[in-house]
């Protein structure tokens, strides 16, 4: 428990990659640093078996001992970690109260790295099979599908730009969209409506995913017009149909866009003095490891450009 | 108190004492059951004085998994006079587990 009244420099809101590069150059740079995180460092990446894109390790890194790599390395340097779940924040005043399972806790500045979590289709099996030919990720999991069927489902940006990274790396993709277009913008139309590889399921949802008890082998296509059933018969399936963005915490305290991500830029300053965001949770153009890194670095700079303004 | 690991006999002694046991089912090749780890050894360091902390690897005991009606993975069950008290699949965070142990137990 949390009984003495300490203030924090920063506290670190979420143990993915964001959050404890943050952490890490934070206490680094001198500041006290809390983690809080509800599982176990790593976020989304934990789940990842084989990272690929993250520079620094030839023949890729699993995501799980990563995380643990991040945490440990940012402890070293006297970075606490609480596995606690957060209740509330309060951030207005230059001391920012964050209410958690395990006490609350004050802290000078506050890091939101709380993520986003892929948006899942709602079917029996998904859960059950992720990494056995459910995949929510064509960058990092596509190359498990060289040569392979795959159905990406999805019409907007991201399924686009899944879809065409998979027609380069698997055998076919059928892309299954419950509209009769693309949502996607048209810079993507041209190259995936020529891919030779690319099947089109217009105005079709997945209804089931089959397996045959160890993986995934197909998927049941729905007409929503005919409300025709086919089997599509695939090794795999990208789910691409958005993500959600972790921002219930500051739903109503700080300003975030249309999709409830948190606006802030490069800068990585959200519209509260103090309050940052960092990594999947703030608006970005790309979403990955690397991003979310150099985000915790950026934030733990401005961090401490504040605190030298307060005191 | 580290959890400790339990196979089928230490399982069907464990039940039948007065602490309660909570017991974790997992596998090596389950990710989910990976993230869950480092909040179970602290549950374990927290409630060690007062429930038995477990694990159970069904690959290795697949009879005790089979008895138990374990389907899915990881799943958490407390056990308390040789009876099931409450259980859990894939807990999300370890407030989470906390609040499972205290209900399960407050029945």
């Amino acid at each position: 428990m949390n009984n003495v009244k300490q203030i924090y420099d920063m506290i670190v809101i979420g143990g993915g990659p964001g959050g404890y590069t943050a952490a890490l150059y934070a206490a680094r740079a001198g500041m006290s640093v809390v983690v809080l995180e509800k599982l176990s460092a790593g976020g989304q990446m934990a789940l990842t078996e084989q990272i690929d894109n993250y520079p620094g390790f030839v023949y890729g890194v699993d995501g799980f001992t990563l995380g643990e790599n991040m945490q440990l390395q940012a402890e070293r340097f006297g970075v606490k970690t609480e596995l606690a779940d957060v209740f509330s924040v309060e951030l207005d005043g230059n001391v920012k109260e964050i209410t958690t399972s395990d006490g609350v806790y004050y802290g000078k500045t506050v890091v939101f790295a709380t993520g986003a979590n892929p948006r899942k289709l709602g079917l029996e099996h998904e859960a059950e099979f992720v990494g056995r030919g459910v995949n929510y990720c064509a960058a990092c999991d596509g190359m498990f599908y060289k040569d392979k069927t795959v159905v990406v489902i999805g019409g907007g940006n991201s399924a686009a730009a899944d879809a065409l990274l998979l027609s380069k790396i698997a055998k076919k993709v059928i892309l299954v969209h419950r509209r009769d277009t693309l949502r996607a913008t048209k810079i993507y139309h041209e190259p995936l409506l020529n891919a030779e590889n690319v099947e089109f399921r217009w105005n079709t949802v997945v209804t089931e995913l089959l397996h045959n008890g160890n993986k995934i082998n197909g998927v049941n296509v729905k007409h929503l017009v005919t409300e025709d059933v086919s089997v599509a018969e695939c090794d795999g399936v990208f789910i691409s149909i958005g993500r959600i963005p972790a921002t219930e915490l500051v739903r109503d305290k700080l300003e975030l866009t249309e999709d409830g991500y948190i606006s802030a830029d490069e800068s990585t300053k959200t519209n509260i003095p103090g309050v940052f965001a960092v990594g999947d949770v703030r608006t970005k153009a790309l979403r990955q490891i690397v991003t979310a890194v150099a985000d915790g670095a950026v934030a733990a700079f401005f961090a401490e450009e504040y605190l030298a303004g307060i005191k | 108190m580290a959890s400790v690991n339990i196979n089928y006999q230490d399982f069907q002694k464990l039940i039948n004492e007065d602490k309660p046991v909570l017991v974790d089912f997992w596998a090596p090749w389950c990710g989910y059951c990976r993230r869950i780890g480092p909040a179970y050894e602290k549950i374990a360091e927290e409630f060690g004085d007062n429930i038995v902390v477990a694990k159970v690897n069904i690959d290795n005991e697949p009879f005790l998994a089979q008895q138990e009606r374990i389907e899915v993975i990881p799943t958490l069950v407390l056990y308390h006079n040789g009876k099931v008290a409450g259980s859990i699949v894939a807990p999300q965070s370890k407030a989470r587990i906390e609040e499972f142990i205290n209900e399960s137990l407050g029945k």
